[in-house]
């Protein structure tokens, strides 16, 4: 039978040669890391980025590889499934853009701290992850992607498609914008996009403060929605 | 109680039992804003609030086997604790940094990584302290008659536990490493330094309890932390799939991690085995039913409800959604949290002289809690299967997922009202007993 010296013995060279492996192994991560996680494009907007992360325990919430709590989306890929773009204006009010909804804080983060949040997590989007979140294997068929339309301008793919759909595909916080066009005005559309408070207080569409230019591309596609 | 010292341990139980009760609250603040009444968003958002259910967790548990170890130390090494006063004054100051690192959160006081929210210079406070505690329990077993086994692996726990904090400490830019090595912390304390702590307290528990030969007890001791540590230090690879550190981790993590369960099987089986060899004689007939409970529900939440979701195959669906949660809670529950509350409930009656463990309180806040919890965590699971097939497999929107498991949170709150009846029992049975006093000093062992 296993005498108690014995068991003593399995105990400490159990955890001493364990540990000694799991410390060599700990060597070579730390020499594969840099490659992995693309330590170049570590920029310091992106470490920035990391310590409004940290600060505001946005991980409180979220998860961020895999980690963190369960009650707002994983935004591991988030960069790759909203775009920069969205995240940016999201960022600034994040109740307008799903008002009712289950509420994020509100941070009154300046323009700079935005774009640093945005780096971070573009960057934390490049880290090879050995695959996750992975892609979902059941219900492809299931699922329609949001997608705009080819002829739409770039800026409705990244923002407005979130909130309304055109040829069934989108968001639907706001309404579906096919035949818009017959609906509104060249004019009207323009207001409109300068600033939906102004015509329609107490909407739930958010101020986006376009460009000229831009503003000028998505009116000239909307009124061709007939 | 032998030693008139050892009635500081009461101290760190009333601390640890007043916390505890915090902590209950503040879950059923996220139950609630996960039921869709997060009525208290502006005051107390959701990361504040998980950042203080979690620490006000691992701060009690802390205080519970400091508790503890004030009292088996003395019992083991036969003589009083080396310095009762500075038991007391860090006694004193843990309360307070605890308290001091809650308030913060309220505030935004913190750093952003899961389980080490605590700021930075209270995390020197923290070590400070545990420095403080780990001298004067270590002092006392030094200077004892004897140094027994027990004591032995208890306080390699308490030490390496300590030790194990420190990593949790360095600052990295890069968001892989600083996950890398939190994990040094949070799962190398659960799945390894804990475990020491665990058993040694269940050692002691179980040779006070069941009467069976301690070098027979101590044996079997070493052989299961023995397997915890052959298991659980590579078993950390279970959180290093995904995260950025390369692939050879799938593999390894995988194989050791699986292993891990045979730890608490072996305490489940150390725990029913030992209190059936001794016959269950002893009078304080619910400190043993939590001992074995401990040995028992740490073995389907930490062994059994670990290995459900650790393969890499499993993991790379269910990693970061409710199954952790659901894992998570029983885990805690059945080792950490049943071990202190089985130390108390051995330590009361001894340390006041009175013997208010008969009766139904006792019994049915042992039951009506264990069956609050398992209740809980069969809701998590069905949110977390739910959320795993309909979010991750089929790829439908996040929170559209969250609002189809909203009513399963109606489930977890329920069951975490029962818990919370438990818990208010075995509370009240512990303010019954009243005070240590010197009476019970030398009344019985
Ligand atoms: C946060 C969600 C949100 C975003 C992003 C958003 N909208 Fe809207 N939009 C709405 C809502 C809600 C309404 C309905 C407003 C109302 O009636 O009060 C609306 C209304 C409209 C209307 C009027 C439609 C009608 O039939 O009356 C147009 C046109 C429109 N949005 C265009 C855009 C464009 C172009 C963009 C991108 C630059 C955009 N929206 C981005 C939410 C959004
Ligand atoms: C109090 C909890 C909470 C905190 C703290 C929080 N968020 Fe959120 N966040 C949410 C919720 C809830 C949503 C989902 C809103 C919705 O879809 O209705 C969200 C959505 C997002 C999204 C959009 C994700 C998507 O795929 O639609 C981004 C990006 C985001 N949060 C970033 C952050 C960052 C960065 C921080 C820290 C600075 C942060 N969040 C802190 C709760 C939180
Ligand atoms: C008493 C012992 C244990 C406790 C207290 C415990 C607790 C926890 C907690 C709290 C987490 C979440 C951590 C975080 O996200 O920060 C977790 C994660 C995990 N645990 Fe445990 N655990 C224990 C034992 C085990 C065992 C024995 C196994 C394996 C058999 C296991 C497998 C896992 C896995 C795979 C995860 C990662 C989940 C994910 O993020 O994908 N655990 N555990
Ligand atoms: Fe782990």
């Amino acid at each position: 039978m296993l005498s108690k010296s014995q068991a003593r013995w399995f105990f400490v060279g159990g955890t001493v040669f364990f540990f000694a492996i799991f410390l060599f192994l700990t060597f070579d991560t730390l020499r594969e890391i840099p490659a992995r996680q693309n330590s170049e494009a570590m920029t310091e907007s992106v470490v920035r980025g990391k310590h409004l992360w940290d600060a505001k325990n946005c991980m409180g919430c979220h998860t961020i590889l895999g980690e963190g709590a369960y009650y707002a989306p994983e935004l591991t890929r988030v960069v790759e499934r909203r775009g920069k773009e969205w995240i940016a204006i999201f960022l600034r009010d994040p109740e307008a853009m799903f008002p009712g909804q289950r509420r994020m804080t509100q941070y009154d983060f300046s323009e700079g701290e935005i774009q640093d949040v945005v780096a971070f997590l573009d960057w934390i989007g490049g880290i090879d992850t050995n695959g996750f979140p992975a892609t979902p294997d059941l219900g492809r068929a299931l699922v329609v992607a949001i997608e705009a339309p080819t002829t739409a301008p770039e800026y409705f793919g990244t923002v407005c498609v979130a909130c309304h759909t055109v040829a069934g595909s989108g968001g639907t916080v706001g309404p579906a914008l096919d035949g818009v066009g017959n609906r509104m005005t060249r004019a009207e559309l323009d207001r409109w996009l300068s600033d939906p408070q102004a015509v329609k207080p107490g909407t739930a569409m958010p101020n986006l403060s376009l460009p000229d230019t831009t503003r000028g591309e998505l009116v000239d596609w909307l009124v061709s929605l007939r | 109680m032998k030693y008139k010292s050892q009635r500081v341990a009461y101290l760190f139980f009333a601390l640890s039992l007043t916390l505890f009760s915090l902590q209950i609250i503040y879950g059923f603040i996220m139950g609630f804003a996960h039921m869709g009444y997060d009525v208290l968003h502006d005051l107390i958002p959701f990361n504040a609030a998980r950042a203080t259910h979690l620490n006000l967790l691992v701060v009690w548990l802390l205080s519970g086997f400091m508790g503890a170890a004030y009292y088996i130390i003395p019992a083991e090494a036969e003589r009083e604790i080396w310095s009762e006063k500075l038991a007391i004054v860090q006694w004193a100051a843990l309360a307070l940094t605890g308290v001091t690192a809650i308030v913060g959160f309220h505030f935004g006081w913190w750093e952003g990584r899961k389980f080490l929210e605590i700021p930075r210079p209270l995390d020197y406070l923290v070590v400070i302290d545990v420095l403080a505690f780990i001298f004067n329990v270590g002092m006392t077993a030094l200077n004892g008659k004897r140094f027994t086994t027990t004591s032995i692996v208890l306080l390699l726990g308490l030490t390496a536990a300590a030790l194990l904090y420190l990593p949790g400490m360095i600052t990295f830019e890069s968001q892989v490493l600083d996950s890398y090595f939190r994990w040094w912390v949070v799962h190398l304390w659960v799945e390894g330094v804990w475990e020491l702590i665990m058993g040694g307290i269940m050692a002691f528990l179980l040779i006070q309890l069941t009467g069976v030969d301690r070098e027979v007890i101590e044996k079997w001791l070493y052989v299961i932390v023995g397997f915890t540590f052959l298991s659980g230090i590579l078993g950390i690879g279970h959180h290093y799939y995904y995260i950025g550190t390369p692939e050879y981790w799938l593999w390894i993590g995988g194989i050791f991690s699986a292993l891990e369960p045979l730890a608490f099987l072996g305490m489940a089986l150390y725990a029913v085995g030992m209190a059936r060899l001794g016959g269950m004689n002893h009078p304080n007939r619910i400190a043993l039913f939590w001992t074995v409970g401990c040995g028992i529900m740490s073995f389907v939440g930490a062994g059994f409800l670990g290995i459900a979701h650790t393969i890499p195959q499993v993991n790379i669906w269910t990693h970061g959604t409710l199954i952790t949660a659901m894992h998570g809670h029983l885990a805690f529950w059945g080792a950490y949290v049943m071990i202190v509350l089985a130390m108390i409930a051995y330590a009361m009656p001894q340390m006041t002289g009175r013997k208010l463990y008969t009766g139904w309180l006792p019994e049915a806040a042992f039951w009506v809690s264990n069956i609050g919890m398992l209740g809980m965590t069969g809701a998590f699971a069905v949110a977390g299967v739910t959320q795993v097939y309909m979010e991750r497999r089929i790829g439908m929107d996040f929170m559209a997922v969250q609002d189809a498991v909203q009513v399963h949170f109606g489930g977890v709150v329920l069951a975490a009202t029962l818990l919370s009846i438990g818990i208010g029992m075995y509370i009240w049975n512990f303010v019954q007993y009243g005070l240590p006093n010197d009476e019970a000093v030398l009344s019985d062992s």
